[in-house]
């Protein structure tokens, strides 16, 4: 229905977040028959340029087990100055700053167009940002020249009062001190060994100064012990000196003689960058940088020896239980990644190499605390320096997009309990009346912690309907959600974004086609294959696929018509136009005298059929009579450009022609409609035949819809 | 004024490296909402195969041309930069040389001026990146585009466009950091300096004003650059 999709989009426009259902099923029994979970996606920080944060402190309800925030869902006694809240229908008294309200004098976080609000917390210190650079120097001379420069680069973008500091490694760890005098100093770690993080502190010096980090200093901020650290200075102090560092790097010395690979301590050297902010400074925005050209192959959270002729282990290693190193070195970045993630910091990996080198293992550290992960070929290519260049890009209002340091706080109204949470995030274990004891992701709580975000970054949520079947629809009809997320904005000001939304309840025996008519079958689809990824972390692959499955005929056998044990009969309507059914990225696209874009988010690939690339060749492009195929060759390059001048990370892009050997990136992607095993049984030679054994979608079709009427199933 | 480009990726080091866009393009706001390419469109339910409308190919295909321009032709949309073969940017030709008098001399005069505020130590270090400058330049090391946009740097130093002068040198250490690194952080600290010189003359100026109109407001808090 057109009125839904309009109301799909208005809500994630407006409060960045988009529910599998609309219309929530009334009771735990209806809505698990639904198969697809009640769920939303949410952006936390989604970009809003029209809503400036007000320069006030929320206003929240006194009822100690509820603490929601003021909303325009709550009723209000403007005579009496009483609010009640909504979740818990506590009345509570205003604040004496808002003695002035009033019917026609609302405060905004009252008016419906703010179901989102922004508010700007004025006390506590304003830390700086930081970012501790992580420096493999066992990498070849080009790629570490490249890499240099982008670093040197990177300060001319990073913000006069953020810290940065520099550890480099290879066989040796060095963390460098910064200073301004000529000579400069590091201090050296043998990269065999790991070591705690008192140890770390205590071997750079690194006592607790007398007054404790975390009393907060009133007045405005001046030299504050904060700078003081000899390892993270300020960038306007340090920037000349440190260009000069970076530029004097070495390759690592140690000589890597035949058959064997460089050592390369990436274990010890995260360890260290992780203890030494942990010991400087806990619970304040920082991002560990950690770039890398290959995988640690000495100390803890080694993922493969020196010796070339032993390869780094395969998938059929993993499979059968054989990859030596792996169990080790996974726990050693989890243990890693778990602590950053308590001192609120993140990790971002930039892996750049042509073989592997270790992301398996590492990808906890990022994972789990909202960094970024980038694989490229070399540090010396566009993607990597453009993608690198684009985590520093700027907001509307020239401030960083990147946050730090979020908290976010789901409460529900007492028919929904929280089931749990799919993202860059971790668990901070918060018990309370809407955390349900079912768990779906990362679940037994209704707060989590988020490192590291962007106005792009999304938790998918996952909810549960706790009414007993056959009560009565809760009064007023609609269920409602607040969503708290306080963060550290790039400017440093702490913030907290309230999003607060209801909707309305329905009971499906008798309005299942109003629950399915507000059914949002893209933000289903992401939820669901969000949870089948999840599974899969800790399932074997055909479990997760099975299960899959089994919901997907499930839903089918909920919301098809049709006339059992006969799959010609079977329809969904409408709402299920997209999800579940084929897609049109077909192998019948591929044509003569077509042009084809494909973007895959990581791959942007242009593709001319086989008579546009001989026009192309014979030069029809240059002719004045021939200039709408001028236009036409160009179309797809602008398409191509507007992507890619704007998506971080940046794609590969591939511009290949019928017959490419680069044309595979397409052809393994489109549904193989027709491959070398139907082909002639169509009795049609139009498209492309793909070679493979998988099935087209059609195929799978044919075989749900025989399941999903099958009395059997 | 920034240069807008696009190179090509580096093919040799990258398998299917994107093209690189100068740092101008990049920060570029959006600028006319195109079609959204996003939205998805449903297949027919009877899910059977779509038959398009073309010709068979059995081998080569007969070469017609193709149909001819007969209405108005599309005019090229605002901002192509990407080339059915990603070329390098042929730069225009210059009609009058930068010389190294004009950016050097307001780059010392400023510098100057900072003597007195700023430590000697990094007075005496922007010193000797401004004397690397120098020498790169003289000995014909910097490219025309580093000079063009190295006066107009200075240009906005010296009428005091600070964030100007920054967001130019910042584009310089995007587009050319292999030519400008070791020097540029000078120029950079040097347009610090000259900022923060700048407002406190300014606040010194606002309060002898203040004294002298006898206002009680107290000054403005000085942001941070």
């Amino acid at each position: 229905m057109a009125t839904y999709l309009e109301f799909i989009q208005q809500n994630e426009e407006r409060d960045g977040v988009r529910f599998s259902w609309n219309v929530w099923p009334s009771s735990r029994l209806e809505a698990t028959r639904m198969v697809v979970p009640l769920a939303c996606l949410l952006t936390p920080l989604k970009e809003r340029p029209d809503l400036p944060p007000v320069q006030y402190e929320p206003v929240l309800c006194s009822r100690p087990t509820c603490k929601a925030i003021l909303n325009p869902l709550c009723q209000v006694d403007y005579r009496a100055k009483l609010w009640a809240c909504n979740f818990c229908f506590q009345r509570n008294q205003f604040p004496p700053a808002y003695t002035g309200i009033s019917e026609v004098n609302q405060p905004a976080e009252l008016m419906p167009q703010f179901s989102t609000i922004e508010y700007v917390i004025q006390r506590g210190a304003q830390s700086p940002l930081i970012f501790l650079y992580v420096v493999d120097t066992c990498l070849e001379e080009d790629d570490l020249q490249a890499l240099k420069e982008s670093l040197q680069m990177s300060l001319s973008l990073l913000p006069p009062d953020a810290l940065v500091g520099l550890i480099t490694f290879g066989r040796m760890v060095q963390v460098h001190e910064l200073s301004c005098e000529g000579i400069s100093k590091s201090y050296v770690f043998r990269g065999t060994k790991d070591l705690t993080a008192k140890q770390i502190q205590d071997m750079l010096g690194l006592t607790k100064p007398a007054m404790p980090m975390q009393q907060a200093r009133p007045g405005p901020p001046q030299e504050h012990p904060f700078v003081s650290s000899r390892f993270l200075q300020p960038v306007h102090k340090i920037d000349m000196n440190l260009t000069d560092l970076l530029g004097e790097l070495q390759r690592d010395p140690w000589p890597v003689t035949q058959g064997k690979r460089p050592l390369r301590s990436t274990g010890v050297a995260l360890s260290i960058a992780v203890g030494l902010l942990e010991g400087t400074f806990p619970n304040t925005g920082a991002r560990i940088m950690l770039f890398t050209g290959g995988p640690p192959t000495q100390g803890p959270g080694m993922v493969v020896g020196d010796e070339l002729k032993v390869p780094i282990r395969s998938w059929h290693d993993i499979e059968k239980d054989n990859a030596r190193f792996m169990k080790k070195a996974t726990k050693h970045y989890e243990m890693l990644a778990n602590r950053t993630a308590t001192n609120g910091h993140c990790i971002d990996i930039y892996a750049c190499a042509l073989d592997q080198t270790g992301l398996l293992e590492m990808k906890c550290c990022a994972n789990l605390t909202g960094g970024h992960m980038v694989m490229g070929d070399s540090f010396n290519t566009s993607l990597f320096k453009q993608t690198f260049q684009r985590i520093f890009s700027k907001d509307f209002n020239g401030d960083f997009r990147m946050a730090f340091g979020a908290t976010l706080e789901v409460k529900t109204s007492r028919e929904l309990k929280v089931a749990g949470a799919i993202g860059p995030c971790v668990s901070l274990n918060v018990k309370g009346p809407c955390v349900s004891e079912n768990e779906l992701g990362v679940g037994g709580t209704n707060q989590w912690k988020i490192c590291g975000l962007d106005p792009t970054s999304t938790l998918g949520i996952y909810f549960e309907v706790v009414n007993q079947h056959n009560a009565p629809v809760p009064q007023g009809g609609r269920g409602a959600i607040q969503f708290v997320t306080q963060y550290q904005h790039s400017s440093t000001q702490r913030r907290i974004r309230v999003t607060t939304i209801a909707r309305n309840w329905a009971d499906a025996q008798s309005q299942l086609r109003h629950i399915e008519a507000a059914f949002d079958q893209e933000a289903a689809a992401v939820l669901m294959a969000r949870l089948g990824v999840f599974r899969a972390e800790s399932e074997e692959g055909p479990d997760v696929l099975r299960w899959l499955d089994r919901q997907l005929i499930r839903l089918c056998q909920k919301f098809g018509q049709y006339n059992k044990e006969d799959p010609t009969s079977f329809r969904l309507s409408d709402s299920f136009s997209l999800y579940p059914q084929p897609v049109l990225l077909d192998s019948s696209s591929i044509l003569a005298d077509r042009i084809l874009l494909m973007d895959t988010f990581f791959q942007i690939v242009i593709y001319l059929g086989e008579t546009i690339a001989q026009w192309r060749k014979a030069g029809y492009q240059d002719m004045p009579e021939y200039e709408n195929f001028k236009h036409l060759l160009q179309a797809p390059l602008d398409d191509a450009q507007e992507i890619l001048q704007a998506r971080f990370p940046m794609p590969r892009y591939i511009n290949t022609e019928h017959g490419g050997s680069q044309a595979r990136f397409l052809l393994s992607k489109v549904n193989p409609s027709q491959t070398h095993n139907n082909l002639y049984a169509w009795g049609q030679e139009t498209g492309a035949p793909i070679l493979t054994d998988d099935v087209s979608l059609q195929v799978f079709m044919d075989h749900l819809k025989k399941l999903a009427v099958s009395s059997a199933c | 004024m920034a240069e807008l480009y696009v190179k090509p990726g580096n093919k040799e080091r990258g398998w299917n490296d994107p093209p690189q866009f100068s740092y101008g393009l990049q920060t570029l706001a959006g600028g006319p909402k195109r079609t959204p390419l996003t939205k998805r469109i449903a297949a027919p339910q009877d899910g059977s195969p779509r038959v398009p409308v073309s010709q068979t190919s059995q081998g080569p295909p007969p070469m017609g041309p193709p149909p001819p321009s007969s209405q108005a032709s599309r005019p090229p949309p605002v901002g192509s930069y990407l080339a059915s073969s990603v070329k390098p940017a042929n730069l225009p030709v210059m009609e009058s040389e930068t010389l190294l008098e004009d950016v050097l001399k307001p780059l010392e005069e400023a510098l100057e001026d900072c003597r007195g505020h700023t430590k000697k130590q990094v007075c005496d270090d922007i010193s000797r990146r401004l004397a690397l400058l120098q020498e790169q330049w003289a000995g014909g090391k910097l490219s025309v585009s580093v000079k063009k946009r190295m006066a107009l740097l200075v240009q906005e130093l010296s009428s005091h466009q600070w964030d100007a002068a920054d967001n130019i040198h910042c584009s310089l250490m995007v587009d050319h950091v292999t030519e400008v690194s070791q020097w540029m952080v000078g120029v950079k600290r040097l347009i610090a300096e000259k900022r923060n010189l700048s407002s406190e003359e300014e606040a010194n100026e606002e309060k002898s004003t203040a004294t002298a109109e006898e206002f009680q407001t107290v000054p403005g808090v000085q942001e941070a650059p």
